[in-house]
């Protein structure tokens, strides 16, 4: 019995071990559902950028209840695509990961209001109800709440919050004055219902100064250790890259490449063509590598999150330049 | 290693004495075996996961779910009113309730009968899940989107059941209410109502657990910012597992709280049927 | 067949009732729409824009009929926008759900039967797992058996198995035991073994039981598969269809995907009322 437990053992390395001269296997996590979003990624597969690299990329899309990081620490995934706020934050939790790239430069995230609502500058926000998403997505508006000393327990003087779902109905139907939308999405489906950008006053974090870093790729740190392991990442990295900036030049053919691995079916050439001018107006001023200035911005807005901050102290070792000094240069 | 040999060992031993109290039929067994069976069963599980060593991020040990569940009362409290008395029991009075009105009203109309309970199976084996944001679309976020969703869910066993419960009385009953010349309404009242009463209660049982899943679920799907549902939703994002566990063993015991309140009724209203007398 | 008419004027009842509700659901995003572009609307001009919405709050049935005619008829089945194919898929999760569900079930209804401590410490946990939302739940289950390299499709069948097991161990435990003191008796005076018994009287005698419960386990199979696939949405299925239809605001969508799903059930049910017609009649059971 044992020698037949071992040969078959042996016989799992040996295939295991010729998989690896073949090619290196990655799996990538996504933050969301299938969209040009992620465009790079499906890109860089679709053209053998990650073949050329020697690498073997399985790209898992996430979905509403999909938390990357809970993915990662299972060890269903290499790297996770994630919001730096809500990365920082699960580093706190115990879950050490770490920013290997970033190549989101600016935020696309902001606050759409109707006009009619009579809100015309942040002041205007108190008394009114706003939709926020949730799931690690919040901290970003809580940090600027704070920011602006207005409460939003529902206390006297604050503002209602409401845990928005996945569309913008509450705008549409008047359930709420203003939710968050990105530039690049959901702004662009409240136009799409019939709203115009006349009847619209739009908030952008980054504007605001209170813009945190977005869709970076994260990593575990013990994985660093292992420099096997980094250099499949720099490799990883460097044909992501080359893939995002394909994507920023070539967008229509980008968005098409994003429709065709849409295995719902449900996403529309238009919107995506769309979305992919709207993302490649963030990722455009990163070379992937993290500007250490948005990082810190980035802390500096999480540690200021009033009485309930979303991160308690400055967090160290939360990223790394090592893997895109390699690929970069 | 030593965390999973203590878990087996004590897996071991709790089944053998639990064939032990069963086979000597010891006072109280029916209480002691169950809770037994379950003590065993979350002492394996903190073996395991700390045996294991299994992330809190993807299942925390019981402890852990302890400790959440005794510091954050406050908060599973708000949870439980907002998702419990407002969505659930509400949708379920009103669901449960009209569902009553109109079984009887469709009771003179054979004809509406066999045309409503195949339409009406139909319908209850939509996936209510989907129906969840059509109903926050329509109702809003609070409570009121919750409990039409719980409407939902219950309408249609509790029609189909309490259809058939007014069905189940012997046609030898209903000549004997025709020799004391009843009308319709003492038929109903005297003899087909407590004839329905079994069915009826079925249906109130089952649409216990489905009122507490739909308010649940419901919330997934937008909602204020407290709430089960809500709770469970946002804290795996924020990698509170912890918190989500706790919400979970709430619910679980609400869930069976609740459908026990209902049995515990069933019993005194129902002492006479055969089904209660063993 | 004499339910046919009955069951006609019924669903014409919903769908005139469908159609009042789709005007007066419609009608606030009609007029402001008209309001924004300062026009005022005749009550006919109002009907008409409710009936035609590209995101309506409730579409009218008609809009629905011609989504699920676009998207099954019109489309190969292998196009990603085939209702067929995202059906297809579904349908694969749930039958593998439903035979997990089935074997889960029995077992554990057999164990139950035959062993009193299994029927005492372990029954009632059985009712109280069903209070726990599987919605909640199914999330972490995929991410734990995506971190034990388990294929997507059995995880979503282990999902849709957490459903359907529960009236399967309830019905059959309830055939199992269902014949009665006289009957054992006979067996034990031909000196049947246990085995014996189990073969000859109880399974036999459960298979009723056992149908009834399949026909809630299969429409409760296809509820677990569809919220499986809310978090398991790269594969597609009518529930990743659902998922996306609410994440955009398409309404058409997820009510063509919801109807899709109970028409799936509603043939899952009618095939195991056939199958329990024919399996009745040749063991001479049939009523």
């Amino acid at each position: 019995m044992k020698t037949i437990l071992n040969t078959a053992l042996a016989g799992v390395l040996a295939f295991g071990a010729g998989m690896a001269q073949a090619a290196d296997e990655v799996t990538l996590q996504l933050k969301w559902v299938t969209q040009a979003q992620f465009a790079g990624y499906y890109v860089a597969a679709d053209k053998g950028f990650y073949e050329e690299e020697g690498l073997d990329v399985t790209i898992k899309p996430g979905g509403p209840d999909i938390a990357p990081a809970q993915v990662i620490a299972g060890g269903g995934a290499d790297v996770v695509l994630d919001w730096m706020p809500s990365a920082l934050a699960s580093r706190e939790k115990g879950l050490p990961l770490v920013n290997i790239a970033q190549p989101f430069k600016s935020s696309g995230m902001m606050l759409t209001c109707r006009k009619d609502t009579g809100i015309t500058a942040p002041e205007d926000f108190k008394g009114k109800t706003l939709g926020v998403w949730f799931f690690g997505n919040e901290y970003p508006f809580l940090s600027w709440m704070s920011k602006l000393g207005i409460p939003t327990d529902g206390s006297e003087g604050g503002v209602t919050v409401l845990k928005q779902g996945f569309n913008v109905d509450p705008i549409l139907q008047g359930q709420a004055a203003c939710i968050s939308t990105m530039t690049y999405n959901e702004y662009w489906q409240v136009i799409d219902a019939g709203l115009t950008a006349d009847d619209l006053v739009t908030f952008k974090y980054e504007d605001m100064g209170v813009a945190t870093l977005e869709d970076g790729m994260y990593v575990l740190e013990d994985n660093l250790a292992d420099p096997a392991f980094k250099d499949k990442m720099v490799r990883f990295v460097r044909a992501s890259m080359k893939g995002w900036k394909y994507a920023e030049e070539n967008p229509d053919e980008a968005a098409e490449i994003v429709l065709d691995n849409d295995a719902t079916g449900a996403q529309t050439e238009e919107h995506q063509k769309r979305m992919m001018g709207e993302i490649a107006k963030l990722t455009a001023g990163s070379n992937g590598a993290l500007d250490v200035a948005d990082y810190e911005r980035t802390v500096q807005t999480l540690l200021e999150g009033g009485s309930d901050p979303v991160i308690t102290a400055a967090p160290e070792g939360a990223y790394t330049m090592e893997i895109t000094d390699a690929a970069l240069n | 290693m030593m965390w999973i040999a203590l878990a087996l060992i004590v897996w071991a031993a709790a089944f053998a004495l639990n064939v032990f109290l069963v086979r000597n039929k010891a006072p109280g067994v029916g209480y002691l075996v169950p809770v037994i069976f379950g003590l065993t069963l979350l002492f394996v599980w903190e073996g395991f996961v700390r045996g294991f060593g299994i992330s809190p991020v993807l299942l925390p040990p019981p402890s852990a779910i302890g400790a959440a569940l005794v510091s954050k009362t406050h908060i599973l409290w708000e949870d439980l009113v907002q998702t419990f008395f407002k969505g659930a029991l509400s949708g379920y009075i009103i669901g449960c309730g009209s569902a009553f009105v109109i079984a009887l009203l469709i009771d003179r109309s054979p004809f509406l009968q066999r045309g409503l309970l195949p339409v009406g199976n139909f319908i209850a084996a939509l996936p209510i899940v989907g129906l969840a944001p059509i109903m926050v679309m329509w109702f809003g976020f609070d409570w009121q989107s919750k409990a039409a969703v719980v409407v939902a869910m219950v309408f249609f066993p509790m029609l189909v059941n309490t259809v058939q419960g007014l069905q189940a009385t012997e046609a030898m009953q209903r000549d004997l209410m025709r020799t004391y010349a009843a009308s319709y309404w003492q038929t109903l009242v005297n003899l087909r109502l407590p004839a329905a009463m079994p069915f009826i209660f079925n249906g109130l049982k089952i649409a216990t657990t489905l009122a507490l899943i739909g308010a649940i679920v419901a919330e997934f799907f937008g909602s204020p910012i407290k709430g089960m549902g809500f709770r469970i939703s946002t804290e795996v994002g924020k990698l509170a597992l912890d918190m989500v566990w706790a919400e979970i063993t709430v619910a679980a015991l609400l869930g069976s709280a609740f459908y026990g309140t209902v049995a515990l009724f069933e019993k005194r209203m129902t002492f006479w049927h055969p089904s209660q007398r063993h | 067949m004499r339910n046919i008419l009955p069951i006609l004027t019924v669903v014409a009842v919903i769908v005139a009732l469908w159609y009042a509700l789709a005007v007066v659901l419609n009608a606030p995003w009609a007029y402001s729409k008209a309001e924004r572009a300062e026009q005022t609307l005749s009550f006919s001009e109002m009907v008409s824009d409710t009936m035609a919405q590209k995101k309506p709050r409730l579409p009218a049935p008609h809009q629905v009929a011609v989504e699920i005619w676009e998207t099954t008829a019109e489309k190969k089945i292998t196009s990603k926008r085939s209702l067929i194919y995202h059906g297809w898929i579904t349908l694969q999760a749930t039958l593998l759900g439903f035979a997990f569900g089935i074997a889960l079930g029995i077992g554990l209804a057999v164990a139950i039967v035959y062993f009193r401590v299994v029927d005492m410490s372990v029954m009632p946990w059985i009712i109280a797992s069903q209070t726990v939302p599987i919605l909640a739940i199914a999330p972490m289950i995929v991410v734990v058996l995506a971190a034990l390299q388990v294929d997507d499709i059995v995880a979503k069948g282990v999902i849709s198995m957490y459903l359907s097991f529960f009236p399967v161990v309830v019905g059959m435990v309830k055939g199992l035991r269902s014949p009665d003191g006289m009957l054992m008796d006979q067996m034990k005076t031909y000196s049947a073994s246990a085995s014996q018994t189990f073969w000859k009287l109880r399974l036999p005698n459960s298979v009723p039981y056992l149908f009834t419960s399949l026909k809630v386990g299969a429409a409760a199979s296809l509820v677990g598969a569809v919220v499986a696939e809310l978090s398991l949405s790269q594969n597609g299925g009518l529930g990743a269809r659902l998922l996306a239809g609410s994440y955009y605001g398409q309404t058409i969508q997820i009510w063509s995907a919801l109807l899709s799903a109970a028409t799936l059930a509603a043939l899952m049910v009618m095939s195991l009322g056939a199958l329990e017609k024919a399996t009745l009649k040749r063991m001479g059971m049939a009523a």
